[in-house]
């Protein structure tokens, strides 16, 4: 087995530091054949593959999470994506995340509150997993007691127990499909019964084409929206942190610098790449450097190899917060780019504002040993220590 | 003068360009680019030019 075949084990595996890997297989073979999956790592090549939808589909083979019709809008492709993004791009513009902006600085001020005089935390359980879950049941207005419930149903789906491969994964996360619909379908009668100011009430009130949504085009989306909006912010968060942690000068231009924040947070996506890698389905034989790819193999544009390609990034190692151009391909692009980046963003700039302003310096305890998860790049424990703030 | 042109075949919403040039581009209802000074100079050309570089879908042009 060669070292590429090791790292691509079903795309990804949970590796602290991936990019020697994506520079190997952009330098050795940008086309990677593994077992289930074609594996793009040169920018050219994925950003290709994002823009041709007709070429490479986002729809239901190319990934599966137990869902039993398309998801909303990911697994549409173009010209019906557009009408559906038409209604939900508007949710999630920048105008409407900083709307949301105040509310979550105070959320987050309180999940500070309850470690900061303690000296330690694991910022993953803490931190970086119930910040964006909260913020995703206020934004779609759902009691805020279903937190766990919904940590359960997001690992139960991504992470499914007893998947072995592509073909397990949809009877290892059907069941909890099956919960996540039928939470929906309640949520979605509630709503229907007392319309408010969220996302869930939004979605009942829109109109394509003078049409309102189906019920299963909402239950399409909020699944969508639960297996995208949970897990990523969280794996940003943990990536982003174990990274400042262990350079103490980043951090400090973080803390001395507060304007370098939102250009360090673009640094941060492209280096670390949280989502690694999306997937595709070839919907007809075709040819990508040289190589051929035939209709029907699934197809994954490995998005952090993009992103250090130097092709597009001079010195692409060099982790600088200023970095001015920088094209990164974290959110994905094309049609198909993430329709929840502008919340990604303010989540995080909010989280990092606060905790630095708070706890500037911490780092990971001594003798820790992180663990990487696969696919979607969070740690399974990530403990911090800190001085206490004087109050 | 140079003139600002977005390509709204091409633009998908990343958004970087009414965040780099907020004094060039602003937001429309969906969060795509749209550009509301179309003739800049000075220091609204070069927030044109930044956003330019940084479009990662090469969606806007500058022009003499």
């Amino acid at each position: 087995m060669t070292e590429a075949d090791g790292f691509v084990n079903h795309t990804v595996a949970g590796l602290a530091e991936p990019q020697p890997m994506y520079k190997a297989l952009r330098e050795s073979t940008p086309v990677f054949r593994a077992p289930d999956v074609v594996v793009l790592s040169r920018l050219a090549d994925i950003e290709m593959a994002l823009k041709h939808t007709e070429l490479f589909s986002s729809n239901m083979d190319a990934v599966d999470l137990g869902n039993i019709r398309p998801l909303i809008p990911l697994q549409i492709d173009p010209p019906d994506h557009a009408k559906y993004r038409r209604i939900l791009d508007p949710l999630f513009t920048p105008r409407e995340m900083a709307r949301r902006e105040p509310g979550v600085a105070q959320l987050v001020n309180e999940m500070i509150d309850r470690f900061a005089d303690r000296g330690e935390c694991d910022f993953h359980e803490d931190f970086a997993v119930p910040l964006p879950c909260t913020v995703f049941l206020q934004l779609l207005g759902l009691p805020l007691e279903d937190l766990d419930q919904f940590l359960e149903w997001k690992d139960g789906v991504i992470r499914p127990e007893g998947a072995d491969g592509y073909e397990g994964r949809h009877d290892a996360s059907a069941g909890v499909a099956q919960q996540i619909y039928d939470y929906f379908e309640r949520a979605i009668d509630d709503h229907i019964a007392g319309p408010r100011d969220d996302v869930l009430s939004s979605l009942i009130a829109a109109r394509i084409e003078g049409e309102p949504l189906t019920r299963h085009e909402i239950l399409d989306i909020c699944f969508l929206f639960l297996i995208a909006g949970l897990d990523t912010v969280t794996d940003s968060l943990d990536c982003f942190f174990v990274y400042l942690a262990r350079h103490p000068d980043h951090r400090h231009q973080l803390v001395e610098q507060p304007d370098v924040l939102p250009s360090a947070i673009e640094e941060l996506l492209r280096w670390e790449t949280p989502v690694p890698g999306v997937a595709r389905v070839a919907m007809q034989d075709v040819e990508v450097g040289g190589c051929p790819i035939n209709k029907g193999e699934r197809v994954s544009p490995l998005l952090g190899a993009a992103n250090t390609d130097p092709a597009e990034f001079p010195d692409p190692d060099l982790v600088d917060f200023r970095r001015n151009p920088n094209r990164h391909r974290a959110f994905g692009g094309g049609p198909h780019r993430c329709l929840g980046s502008h919340l990604a963003r303010m989540e995080l700039r909010v989280a990092m504002r606060e905790f630095h302003r708070r706890i500037p310096d911490y780092e990971i305890k001594p003798g820790t040993e992180l663990t990487y998860t696969a696919a979607l790049r969070s740690v399974e424990s990530l403990p911090l220590t800190f001085p206490v703030p004087v109050s | 003068m140079t003139r600002v042109a977005v390509d709204a075949d091409r633009c998908v919403g990343h958004g970087r360009c009414y965040t780099l040039a907020p004094d060039v581009f602003d937001a429309d209802e969906v969060g795509h680019s749209i550009v509301f000074v179309e003739d800049v100079s000075g220091e609204r050309e070069a927030q044109a030019a930044d956003a330019e570089r940084n479009c990662p879908e090469d969606a806007i042009t500058l022009s003499p």
